[in-house]
């Protein structure tokens, strides 16, 4: 156990991004990763399952992507650093993303802040 | 020998970034935020530092899990700033000063500071998202954006992976830091820069996380009681201040940067949706340069 971690399991909703997921979860964070490069957004708007396939992505990982589970993907291990050029190519904004994560939509989330036009 | 002049502390959200370049800064949502860097451009302005010493982080855009570095200097003599997906930022390139970077990379190992050193790697936002509101950029006589005001060295802080770097050892990394500039032969004035922060969260159901009391704890402390800040964990980080919040044990390197005596010129903050968006400037008292 990180010794800097001890109790962040009590914090909820929380999935701090450890060797032990970034170890696991590898492949898929590569794949988001990779679009940040046109050819690799082209390719899956292209063509989503060779796009998969040459990531290497399981069956399970196929399926979080397709759906666009947010919260799924975090809590399977997606960095959200890598999960939110994902987002890009879908057009998605980082608000609608917090959004889906917290269970709200988009209008709801904005209610419960400070600012709602900074955007 | 060269001297650090002052720190500043300031936030690095993309969307700083966006605004900017798109020319929305005065817009009632975004003034606030705007506004509160001026006195810092201006304080930069007047006192024309050559280097800008950035604490920064970069959000997996030029470099991956499969190589991730907890500490890494950049000694290019220039560097791009990173496509991270939606294009270039229309700015110049941001240029750096590698014999600074040499001579700190030489003292920093000796000082048992084993850093990664990278060249060629296009800087993320986590350094140039606030850059242009801190130096806006030289404009050439025909109108043309072409450099900036003074040269960018940029130390790059493993924020995403745990295990992260302590707080005490950003802390500590911003003291041996204080003393390789010290020590470089050349007369140069430096300004450090901390980057991240204050309290938010962005993954998980605890997303849109804030504390701004604790924010204002943090900065209370961050000028008086650094040493209290360095002593805290990252779950205490992250308890008070949000998951992706933590980021601020990079404002600490900053601190740690300074002397004893530094007077705050200034501070803003403004929390607008997700992230506790501040600025900060500290100056070094003349006498213990």
């Amino acid at each position: 156990m990180n010794p800097q971690l001890e109790g962040i399991e009590h914090i909820a909703g929380t999935y701090p991004f450890d060797l032990r997921t970034s170890i696991r979860a590898l492949r898929i964070n590569r794949f988001f990763w990779n679009l940040a490069r046109k050819e690799h957004r082209d390719e899956l708007v292209a063509d989503p399952d060779q796009a998969f396939r040459r990531a290497g992505l399981s069956d399970a990982e196929c399926a979080l992507v397709r759906a666009r589970d947010w919260l799924g993907l975090i809590r399977y291990g997606v960095n959200f650093f890598v999960l939110e050029k994902y987002a890009r190519v879908l057009r998605v904004s980082n608000l609608e993303v917090y959004a889906a994560m917290r269970g709200e939509s988009l209008d709801d989330f904005l209610k419960t802040r400070r600012v709602p036009d900074a955007r | 020998m060269a001297t650090i002049i002052g720190g500043i502390g300031s936030s690095h959200v993309p969307t700083i970034g966006l605004i900017h370049d798109k020319g929305r800064q005065h817009e009632p949502a975004w003034a606030p935020l705007f506004e509160g860097y001026k006195p810092v451009a201006r304080w930069l302005e007047e006192k024309k530092p050559d280097v800008l010493l950035f604490f920064y982080n970069d959000h997996a855009n030029s470099i991956f899990f499969d190589f991730y570095p907890t500490f890494a200097l950049g000694v290019s003599p220039s560097f791009e700033l990173a496509d991270e997906g939606a294009g270039s930022r229309p700015l110049p390139p941001i240029r750096g000063h590698s014999e600074l970077a040499i001579h700190l990379a030489e003292q920093l190992v000796n000082d048992e500071f084993d850093l990664t050193i990278f060249q060629d790697r296009p800087l993320d936002h986590g350094c140039h998202s606030p850059l242009p509101l801190l130096w806006p950029p030289t404009v050439a006589a025909d109108g043309v954006q072409d450099g900036w005001p003074g040269a960018v060295v940029p130390i790059q802080v493993n924020v995403l992976q745990y295990p992260m770097p302590t707080a005490a050892r950003c802390w500590k990394l911003g003291q041996a830091v204080r003393r390789a500039v010290q020590s470089f032969p050349g007369d140069l004035k430096v300004v450090v820069v901390g980057t991240g922060g204050l309290s938010h969260q962005i993954h998980g159901e605890r997303t849109g996380f804030n504390n701004t009391e604790w924010d204002m704890q943090f900065l209370e402390l961050l000028e008086h009681d650094p040493e209290r800040l360095a002593a805290m964990r990252h779950v205490d980080y992250v308890r008070l201040g949000g998951a992706e919040g933590a980021e601020v044990v990079m404002w600490l390197a900053m601190r740690g940067a300074l002397g004893e005596r530094i007077r705050k010129l200034h501070q803003n903050y403004y929390l607008a949706t997700t992230t506790a968006m501040a600025v900060v400037l500290f100056e070094e008292s003349e006498a213990q340069r």
